[in-house]
């Protein structure tokens, strides 16, 4: 079940993927079920993080939780562990796992009352929070890019007042407008200047964004 | 006055398995629904009043109101979990609709008012409304009929039809293809990602249209006398004409403008994957009459849904890898017991109709056969 692209799943939510591979990424996305709810999964534990307050957690608790994610940090970050305070989250599988476990046992309650609270107008920004961060390469889908990032973090945060068929629905026809944006982008890489790609590639990401908003607003309303 | 008020002030919460009130309404007032599961009709009649139908079951319940200007329907559970009910309503021709459910199913038949329809799960039927129609559907088909004004219809994850219809129209859906025909409007913008766009109607001077898909083709009539400047735009389909295109300029491989008359309309056409057809508006309105009856006898016969030549086949097959069943087989697992008890109430009326349809036919055919 594990291939190529499980493993940069969390640099695509991160938006450290150059165009090229974000495009190959979506494109994979629409067709592979397990990456699509990898990648959920990934968006769910991010969201939660948003939602906890910045605090120790018991000695105990947390020489467990470090222990489990040490082996796993790459070579490249160096030895010392990353502060938890700046919520980047760059994982893999095995780390998502032992986050999510840690999330759990942190946010006992926490993420339940934030998800089950009223609905919300505020947007959660999963990126505002994290510090430094790598650039992507700059285009003028920055800001959509960034919109999208949003609302997708929030229906994953809302999803769950959504039967599941309709969250099926929603993540399929997600997927499809994705597997589209990825087509887009890769005939622009051919053809940068290309009027109608860029024409097509805008109108599909707010047909995203339009989406995401309408099942935010419904998910709201439940 | 004081008797209309009184009488819309009924609420009906009744303990019976079946509401059924009618009370006089205001001149001018419209009405608001909301019924989380089952189905909303409304239907138009001459009469000042309205009459409220529902079949509520044992647990379900009714309540009327009138708030403000507005007649207030709303639905509800005597206990546990939401009721499935279906409500008729009859009410004056022009009064506005704001129609709103989540496993809904919302017809709406003969009302000349604006039209507000949106479910998540279920299908909207309308003929009429005058104004503002807006439509919306999250998993379900819509269809609009012998409507006016400005026209919005949305749906996510089916198809969208919408026959003579005028005015400004905006349709969109993702997962679905977009119908229009008999079409009278000086501004429409249709587009969908997985689907085809057909469009038969007026192309007027001084109009816009615009029309685009992703994976689909897009098909449009185009009359006899008509002025208008169509770009066309696809990156991996072709461009077919049942008549001469005077063509005025190209913009890279992707894009073509062509000019026809005056060129005073502004036309786009724009498909990614799919092809682009130009046609007359009789070729056209043969298309969708084919289409129609193709898309009618693909309801009854077909088994795997994909719209082809077999479906009068009974016999298909499916094609997994080791890696797919092993994925079905733990969605399936994990989803089954809840789907079973979320949809079964809901749907088992619709898939009994639907049966019901399907094995009449066929056993009437075998009763012929074997008499």
């Amino acid at each position: 079940m594990k291939d190529i692209w499980t493993n940069r799943l969390s640099e695509y939510i991160d938006g450290e993927l150059d165009s090229t591979e974000r495009a190959a990424l979506e494109a994979h996305l629409a067709t592979c079920g397990p990456c699509y709810a990898t990648l959920a999964d990934l968006r769910d534990v991010v969201a939660h993080a948003q939602t906890l307050t910045d605090r120790e957690p018991a000695k105990d608790l947390w020489a467990g939780i470090r222990a489990g994610m040490i082996p796993a940090v790459r070579p490249s970050d160096g030895p010392t562990v990353r502060p938890f305070g700046r919520r980047r989250f760059s994982l893999t599988v095995g780390q998502l796992l032992a986050a999510s476990i840690a999330l759990v046992l942190l946010s006992s309650g926490g993420a339940y009352v934030a998800l089950r609270s009223g609905p919300s107008n505020v947007t959660p920004s999963p990126v505002a929070d994290r510090g430094p961060r790598i650039t992507p390469v700059a285009t003028w889908t920055g800001p959509t890019d960034a919109a999208i990032s949003d609302l997708q973090a929030t229906l994953t945060q809302n999803e769950r007042r959504l039967d599941t068929m309709t969250v099926r629905i929603v993540r399929e026809n997600l997927a499809i407008i994705d597997r589209a944006i990825a087509d887009a982008r890769i005939a622009l890489q051919k053809d940068p200047g290309n009027a109608y790609l860029n024409f097509h590639l805008a109108q599909t990401m707010r047909r995203k964004v339009e989406l995401l908003r309408r099942v935010n607003d419904i998910a709201a309303q439940s | 006055m004081v008797a209309m008020l009184a009488a819309a002030m009924l609420v009906a919460v009744a303990p019976q398995r079946q509401t059924d009130t009618t009370f006089a309404v205001p001149a001018g007032a419209s009405l608001s629904v909301n019924n989380f599961g089952g189905g909303i009709t409304v239907r138009a009649w001459t009469e000042n009043r309205v009459k409220v139908h529902g079949d509520v079951g044992r647990r379900g319940r009714v309540e009327v109101s009138l708030v403000g200007n507005t007649v207030v329907v709303k639905t509800g559970s005597r206990e546990g979990a939401p009721s499935v009910i279906d409500l008729d309503i009859t009410v004056p021709q022009s009064m506005g609709l704001t129609l709103g459910g989540t496993y809904a199913d919302i017809t709406v038949e003969g009302v000349q008012g604006p039209i507000s329809a949106e479910t998540v799960n279920g299908e909207i039927n309308v003929r009429g409304g005058k104004g503002t129609v807006t439509l919306h559907s999250i998993q379900g088909g819509v269809t609009l009929a012998d409507a006016s004004g400005r026209i919005e219809v949305n749906s996510v994850n089916e198809d969208i039809q919408l026959s003579n219809v005028t005015g400004e129209i905006k349709v969109e859906t993702t997962n679905g293809e977009i119908l229009l025909s008999g079409i009278q409007s000086s501004s429409v913008d249709a587009g969908t990602i997985n689907g085809d766009v057909t469009y038969q109607g007026t192309v007027t001077d001084g109009g816009s249209y615009s029309f685009g898909s992703h994976n689909g083709d897009i098909s449009v009539s185009i009359p006899e006398r008509a002025n208008v400047t169509i770009t066309v735009a696809t990156a991996n389909g072709d461009i077919d004409a049942s008549f001469p295109l005077p063509m005025t300029s190209t913009a890279g491989r992707h894009r073509k403008t062509f000019k026809i008359g005056t060129g005073s309309a502004r036309m786009e056409l724009e498909s990614f994957q799919g092809d682009i057809e130009l046609r007359r508006p009789q070729e056209m309105r043969d298309r969708i009459e084919d289409h129609k009856r193709d898309h009618d006898n693909d309801h009854d016969h077909d088994f795997d849904n994909d719209h082809d030549s077999d479906d009068n086949d009974t016999s298909f097959s499916f094609h997994f890898d080791a890696g797919t069943w092993d994925y079905a087989a733990r969605y399936a697992k994990a989803y089954a017991p809840k789907y079973a008890k979320a949809y079964a109430p809901l749907y088992a009326r619709t898939y009994a109709r639907a049966y019901a349809r399907t094995y009449k036919r066929t056993y009437r055919d075998t009763d012929t056969t074997s008499h």
